[in-house]
């Protein structure tokens, strides 16, 4: 188990190197060149070579890379010239928002998206399974924004319950003294992953219920209860595990447009103001940084896989 | 008092096209320490039987009618909550697929320990204790250290045995054991059947025993029961049924099991059709259409069960009888090859073949962590329009070298030389060429059939990738093809799910035909399918091979099929030949004690010999293909076995002819050799 977490990191290890690869060359890639891109189209040609020779730019591109890459292992994601402060400052200020946001959605989606799940293939074609499977198609196909504005509309402009917009304050102790304004970011980010699991989940077990084991574990005489809990909830969260690990850009896009909507203080609302404004070393650093998320989102699922499932350990 | 008693039981299945009445009014009662033999074809009821006992019918299944005495309780009436304390727990059950019915994400300790937790309210540790007690008496060989593996780490022998575990772990009073054995392979069906014997008379329990194999029963069971579309067609003694069955279905049962003592040349008896549809049975007696002996009366009443002994009850208005021939008269006509004129020239040639597969780890850093030897230097050659037959256990790289035969895998060394060309250095265009002469046939009618082509498509790409005639001609092959297999040329129209499992090995047989190949490697062609239809395959393969004059390559786990089919017989043993000779020599004289333990485990549907066998014909399980044991490969297994056997590899001797064994032992003597040296075992 050691070894096969060990090889999973080295692996993990080598994309994000490809990763920071092509970052670097999508740097030089910009219109113009970087110092163009950040001082300026009005800047002189001695003011973009004195930039230049300033930031390394002049030297050969593989020096400029093994620099660039020291830099990210130092934690030093760039400097943002038109927020006039580094990356990171930004990114580490933010990034435990976005962490609250992201993980509370996703544990309370799979909290969601299992049981019913469960419950949709033990009652399958009864009406309840109709109802959660159409309930999940409305949420699946509906668009982040669509469905965060209607929850808007509904529980802050007609019923007055709740907050509009996400808590204002930028720390995340801030943040957690509005739980209010937590909630309906949290619910459009929730609803839109239980949707997508609950689908994979539901016919994970009935795919589960179908197997010989479970006929085994009847004829134990076990309740069903026991059944379903011991038997049939592992070897059904299986293909999930890997579900979760390959869902873990999209959720992260679904968390920018929600950041977005609901003006909540995170990563993916810096990284949404940066496109928009062209403050490209924020783009990049984030880039980076949704890279290495993804990554690490995929070595926890397939852990989990191998926790999950005995036969993949000894590979 | 009987342990079982079921009286008139009626059990359906609500689909789409009708209700399906799987079991339909059968009665019967089971004895204490009693083992009840259930046989028929698939899809006569055996198994919607036994699961109205244990309440674990599938969704849409339920009793119509009857009454499951059990206990002082009626089964087919009682609540959840009553049942669940009888399953596991005073009635315990054995499925067919040791591989797919054991949880593959609990520990088999967890899942003996479960049942006795359940029923016996006992602590963890306790249960646990049990479990290892359990594994002990099933015999899994260091029962404590096992608690801990998963299913996956076991053979499906070992598996099977922790199935039999979990069933056995409450001590019930009655265990349905159903088809336990037909996944394993005959060695180890040998070692299972014994050890449920053994259990039945330690823990003095009841035994349903279904099954399709009328050898598993001849050996086992004390009364049978022939089910035959939901219904029971007859009951008697074994031995009785097995002497002078009644019905004309037992008898033609008995008659199309390719046996090992009868005439090679005599045709085997088919039962023609297949069992009916059991949502629109026919009128009268369901059997009568596939019935030589029926009549109008057949298909205008129904035969109630009956006879003049009570004991021996049959449901037909005209019984067979000892006097009474079992089989219709044509089936003695032998059928022959093409006149041979001298003796046969070699077509192919296994010339030193190896194959070895890398075993790597790792996804993305791959690294060789060791080789499975499937085939270590074969060399066997294979006369024009005979038949070569490869025997052995599942394991034993039989299937690799009818790969490379056909060129579908390459040799790691050795050639494979047809008509003196070798066929594993040969790629590209002259490759394409040589494969219109190499055909294969798969042992799975379901799998080896594109879904989605018609049966025509299917039949035709052959034609189309080699180019061979106008679409006309291809079209008026196809209906040659066809009607040559025994099937309609307005089949081509349909797809492969609208046939039956014997049908669709025969469009198997027709697609492998089509380039008018010159060799057919036939891998299991007859394994997935019930004897009835087996038979007909067989026949229909022996009469393909006299009319066209084919070479079979027949690869099988059955020696009697092999018997039945081939005239050289090679018997593999962990990627060796360990035997080879002519049919007669390997089943009459044979010298190597793993021919003579295979011969032994093979289930003979007759009650005598097979009670008369004594003990495990071959005892343990084939070792790991990545590390086989030195010396002679079969010594660990081989009751002969003495130092000189680990420590040299004995070559194939001859003994007469082409009659060659590899052993130091052997149980003949050798040619030119005049002292005995090989000791008879049992």
């Amino acid at each position: 188990m050691i070894g096969f977490i060990i090889r999973r990191i080295g692996q993990a290890v080598i994309v994000i190197a490809g990763v920071t690869v092509i970052v670097f060359i999508l740097r030089h890639l910009l219109p113009g060149s970087i110092a163009r891109a950040i001082i300026g189209l009005r800047a002189t040609p001695g003011q973009v070579a004195a930039f230049n020779r300033e930031n390394g730019l002049d030297r050969p591109l593989p020096l400029q890379y093994v620099t660039f890459l020291n830099q990210l292992l130092h934690g030093n994601l760039g400097y943002s010239f038109k927020q006039n402060m580094s990356v990171d400052a930004i990114v580490v200020h933010d990034l435990p928002n976005d962490l609250l946001l992201v993980g509370v959605s996703l544990v309370l989606a799979l909290l969601i998206a299992i049981p019913v799940g469960i419950w949709q293939a033990v009652r399958r074609n009864k009406l309840v399974d109709y109802a959660a499977t159409g309930i999940s198609f409305v949420l699946y196909s509906m668009p982040a924004y669509l469905l965060g504005l209607l929850l808007i509309a509904f529980f802050a402009v007609n019923l007055r319950v709740l907050p509009a917009e996400a808590p204002q304050q930028p720390t995340i102790g801030g943040v957690l003294s509005d739980p209010a304004g937590l909630v309906l970011p949290v619910a459009t980010l929730t609803l839109i992953t239980v949707a997508l699991f609950s689908r994979y989940m539901r016919s994970s077990a009935i795919d589960s219920l179908t197997q010989d084991y479970m006929r085994t574990a009847r004829a134990k005489g076990l309740r069903q209860t026991t059944i379903l809990y011991r038997h049939l909830l592992r070897n059904s969260l299986i293909p999930i595990a890997t579900l979760v690990g390959i869902s873990m850009p999209g959720i992260l896009t679904f968390g920018l447009i929600v950041e977005q909507l609901f003006n909540f203080p995170g990563v993916g609302l810096a990284y949404f103001n940066a496109a928009v404004n062209g403050d490209y070393p924020v783009v990049f650093g984030v880039t980076v940084l949704v890279a290495v998320a993804t990554v690490l989102g995929n070595l926890i699922a397939d852990i989990a896989y191998a926790l999950l499932d005995p036969r993949v350990r000894y590979d | 008092m009987s342990v079982l008693e079921i009286d008139g039981l009626r059990t359906f299945i609500k689909q789409r096209a009708g209700v399906v009445r799987a079991v339909d009014g059968v009665s019967f009662a089971i004895e204490p320490g009693e083992t009840i033999g259930l046989v028929g074809e698939s899809g006569c009821g055996k198994t919607m039987t036994g699961l109205s006992i244990m309440g674990l019918l599938p969704n849409r299944g339920f009793i119509a009618d009857g009454a499951i005495r059990f206990g002082g309780a009626d089964l087919a009436t009682v609540n959840e909550a009553a049942m669940r304390k009888v399953r596991g727990n005073e009635i315990g059950i054995v499925f067919q697929d040791p591989m797919t019915s054991l949880n593959p994400t609990m520990t088999i300790g967890h899942q003996i320990a479960e049942v006795v937790s359940e029923h016996r309210g006992v602590s963890k540790a306790a249960a646990m204790a049990r479990a290892e007690e359990v594994l002990a008496l099933v015999g899994m060989p260091r029962p404590a250290e096992r608690l801990e593996y998963y299913p996956h780490q076991l053979s499906g022998g070992l598996r099977q045995r922790v199935m039999i575990g979990i069933a056995l772990a409450c001590e019930p009073r009655l265990l349905i054991a159903d088809e336990p054995t037909t996944a394993l392979d005959v060695t180890i069906q040998d070692q299972i059947l014994a050890l449920l014997d053994e259990l039945k008379q330690r823990l003095g329990m009841a035994v349903l025993l279904i099954t399709h194999d009328m050898g598993v029963i001849a050996g086992r069971a004390d009364r049978v029961l022939v089910m035959y579309a939901g219904k029971i067609v007859e009951q008697a003694v074994t031995g009785q049924l097995f002497h002078r069955a009644r019905h004309p279905y037992t008898g033609a049962l008995l008659a199309s099991i390719p046996r090992l003592d009868q005439p090679v040349k005599q045709r085997l008896y088919a039962i023609p059709g297949v069992p009916p549809d059991l949502a629109n049975p026919p009128a009268g007696c369901r059997f009568a259409p596939r019935c030589r002996f029926a009549t109008d009366e057949c298909t205008g009443s129904e035969p109630a069960l009956g006879g003049p002994d009570p004991a021996h009850p049959y449901a037909c208005f005209h019984p067979i009888g000892p006097g009474s021939a079992l089989t219709p008269a044509e089936v003695t006509e032998g059928h022959d090859r093409p006149g041979g004129s001298g003796a046969p020239s070699d077509l192919l040639a296994l010339d030193h073949i190896v194959k070895e597969f890398p075993v790597t780890r790792g996804g993305l850093l791959r690294r060789a962590v060791g080789t499975v030897k499937a085939v270590s230097d074969v060399t066997l050659t294979i006369r024009r329009g005979e038949t070569l037959g490869l025997v052995g256990e599942s394991g034993c790289g039989k299937t690799t070298i009818g790969r490379m035969i056909v060129a579908l895998e390459r040799p790691t060394s050795g050639r494979v030389l047809f008509e003196g060309q070798d066929v594993g250095g040969l790629s590209g265009a002259p490759l394409r060429q040589v494969r219109k002469d190499l055909q294969i046939m798969f042992q799975d009618p379901y799998a080896s059939l594109d879904p989605r082509m018609r049966v025509g498509s299917i039949l035709r790409e052959p034609l189309q990738i080699q180019g061979l005639g106008s679409a006309a001609e291809q079209r008026a092959r196809i209906a040659d093809l066809l009607r040559e297999v025994g099937l309609s040329p307005r089949s081509s129209a349909l797809y492969p799910h609208e046939f039956s499992g014997g049908q669709r090995q025969r469009i198997g047989l027709a697609r492998a035909l089509a380039l008018s190949p010159k060799i057919i490697v036939a891998d299991e062609p007859v394994s997935a399918l019930d004897v009835s239809i087996r038979s007909q395959i067989l026949n229909l393969m022996r009469r393909l091979q006299a009319a066209h004059g084919l070479t079979y390559v027949v690869i099988s786990h059955d020696l009697s099929v092999i018997r039945y089919l081939a005239d050289q017989v090679g018997v593999m043993y962990l990627g060796k030949i360990v035997e080879v000779g002519s049919r007669t020599d390997v089943y009459e004289r044979p010298a190597h004690p793993y021919t003579l333990g295979l011969l032994n485990t093979i289930p003979v549907p007759d009650p005598e010999v097979e009670r008369a066998k004594q003990g495990v014909a071959v005892a343990g399980e084939i070792p790991s293909a990545m590390d086989p044991p030195s010396g002679c490969r079969f010594r660990t297994r081989c009751p002969l076995a003495r130092d000189i056997c680990a420590a040299e590899e004995p070559v194939l001797r001859s003994f007469g002819g082409e009659h060659q064994a590899a052993c130091h032992f052997p149980l003949q003597t050798p040619a030119g050799e005049s002292d005995v040296s090989g000791v008879p075992v049992r």
